[in-house]
């Protein structure tokens, strides 16, 4: 069982960014119960001045500075112009003027040793830490962070290890803003797995989850749309699933054929907020209005 | 809070809960003829586990309302969440807006009623009781069902497997009806009555060696 979050604001944008990094804790914080493993967030819609937010960890903690000097220095060797860098112990925030092509940048980062990545966004990043929703943003200050949207998720483990390369949201590599959070499990994630290899993609981790964002990547890559993406998903992820999957200009979620995982949702003309149980949405809307509850095979998207 | 709710119920009181805050296991276990009036949207599993009080909630619930209830009644102004009604043994479910997936599931007995429509796997393995559904119901209704029936208004998204339709009697009808009118629904729709075709899981044909044996 995990507890999933999104919420959008429709009249925002980067120039008046909304506190959803405050929201996406809060509701998450409520549904602890869910999980307390770990947390983590996208939140999207920021502004990168024209960069790339460039967001990277290493579990070498001792060698935490010299592991991420490496990455910095990985950047400029792609022709990369750091104009931007926060580092908090084993965790380096960049804002990089980058021309170039994101998945060179972000193949280059994983041939660095002990580099990972969280994220590579135009305009979002990924926060992401093992503990409660009010631990990581004390430990990373996501509540501080504002945009237009986004997408957060507690976890309580059950197929896979508890740190944070575990933690969700997943990023979508290498197609940057496209990020994932998931509740259920996925039955056919070895043999998805070793087809998407063959073809070249990446896994960074041994979560099932992380293969819905590399299947949503491949989708979007060969010409889909999100929503035809999601779609499709239905039909191609075996097992229990509800998701939600971030872009730079919009979300969307969906439901497996056995409706088996909750999703929630409210919307008004400013704002639409889904979680897994409304005990969540209540952080956001105080009025008793309409909620819905999307059905089996559901898709939904939402756009700026 | 549910604590306060069970000491209230066994003095027979009337409570008002407000600002419930969609919280879970909202007036659970509550054994003792009361009312509860409950002002707001409710978590997952409220009202449920009860045998007597009678239940208003003007706002949502989230899965699993009124589960495994014994007797008593449950008034939901607005949504219900997937498994509402799912393994009462009696009492009446009411849910004034729509119901989620498996609505229902394996009834032993008592009533609900959706106003609106219901889910994907309606009645899933009901052995008894009746569901009334005023709008449209989701794919495989009645899937498995042992005993029991299923009215609905609307349209039926598919049946479920070994889930039959039969015709509805004047009588029955009226007695739809009637419990209808209880809930202040006027309008007076046909339903379509659907029942176990009695070919899969049926007791008779399960049973035969443990009846064998006796």
């Amino acid at each position: 069982m995990c507890g999933i979050s999104g919420i959008l604001h429709k009249n925002s944008s980067s120039e008046r960014p909304a506190a959803v990094g405050a929201e996406l804790v809060g509701m998450l914080e409520s549904m602890t119960h869910r999980g307390r493993d770990s947390s983590g967030l996208t939140v999207a819609g920021q502004s990168a001045a024209g960069g790339l937010i460039v967001r990277v960890w290493t579990d070498d903690r001792a060698g935490a500075a010299d592991v991420l000097a490496r990455a910095e220095e990985t950047v400029r060797r792609a022709g990369g112009v750091i104009v931007d860098r926060a580092l908090r112990g084993e965790f380096l925030r960049l804002v990089v003027n980058y021309e170039g092509d994101v998945r060179r940048l972000a193949e280059d980062l994983l041939r660095t040793e002990g580099v990972e990545i969280h994220s590579i966004g135009e305009a979002s990043e990924v926060v992401k830490d093992v503990g409660t929703p009010a631990e990581v943003d004390g430990r990373h200050g996501v509540g501080r962070l504002s945009g237009t949207h986004g997408i957060g998720h507690v976890r309580m483990a059950t197929e896979s290890r508890v740190d944070i390369s575990h933690a969700h949201p997943f990023w979508a590599y290498p197609f940057p803003d496209v990020t994932v959070v998931h509740n259920g499990q996925l039955t056919n994630y070895h043999k998805l797995k070793r087809a998407y290899e063959d073809r070249g993609h990446r896994f960074q981790t041994e979560n099932d989850s992380e293969i819905i964002a590399v299947y949503l990547a491949d989708r979007l890559a060969s010409g889909a749309t999100l929503g035809c993406a999601l779609e499709s998903s239905l039909d191609d992820l075996d097992g229990t699933f509800t998701y939600l999957v971030s872009t730079k200009d919009g979300m969307g979620c969906a439901k497996d054929r056995w409706s088996a995982k909750p999703l929630v949702t409210m919307e008004t003309d400013e704002v639409v907020a889904v979680a897994s149980e409304e005990v969540a949405l209540r952080r956001v809307f105080s009025d008793e209005i309409a909620r819905r509850e999307p059905q089996q095979s559901e898709v939904m998207t939402w756009l700026l | 809070m549910n604590r306060r709710l069970k000491d209230l119920a066994s003095e027979g009181a009337d409570v008002t809960v407000v600002n419930p805050g969609a919280r879970h296991n909202t007036a659970v276990g509550l054994l003792h003829p009361c009312k509860i009036d409950i002002r707001g949207s409710v978590g997952y599993y409220s009202a449920s586990l009860m045998d007597g009080p009678e239940v208003t909630i003007d706002g949502n619930a989230g899965w699993g309302l009124g589960e495994n209830m014994m007797s008593g009644r449950i008034v939901l102004s607005r949504d219900a969440g997937a498994s509402a009604a799912s393994t009462i043994r009696g009492g009446e479910v009411f849910v004034g807006g729509n119901a989620g997936a498996r609505a229902g599931i394996s009834m032993k007995g008592g009533t609900l009623v959706v106003r609106g429509s219901a889910g994907f796997l309606t009645g899933f393995m009901m052995q008894k009781g009746r569901i009334i559904v005023c709008g449209d119901v989701g794919e495989a209704v009645g899937d498995s069902m042992y005993e029991g029936v299923i009215y609905v208004a609307g349209s039926i998204g598919s049946l479920g497997n070994d889930a039959v339709l039969e015709d509805v009697s004047e009588d029955e009808l009226l007695d739809v009806w009637g419990t209808l009118e209880s809930y202040g629904v006027e309008e007076r729709p046909v339903f379509a009555k659907i029942v176990s075709g009695r070919r899969l899981y049926h007791l008779d044909s399960l049973e035969r060696l443990e009846k064998s044996a006796i």
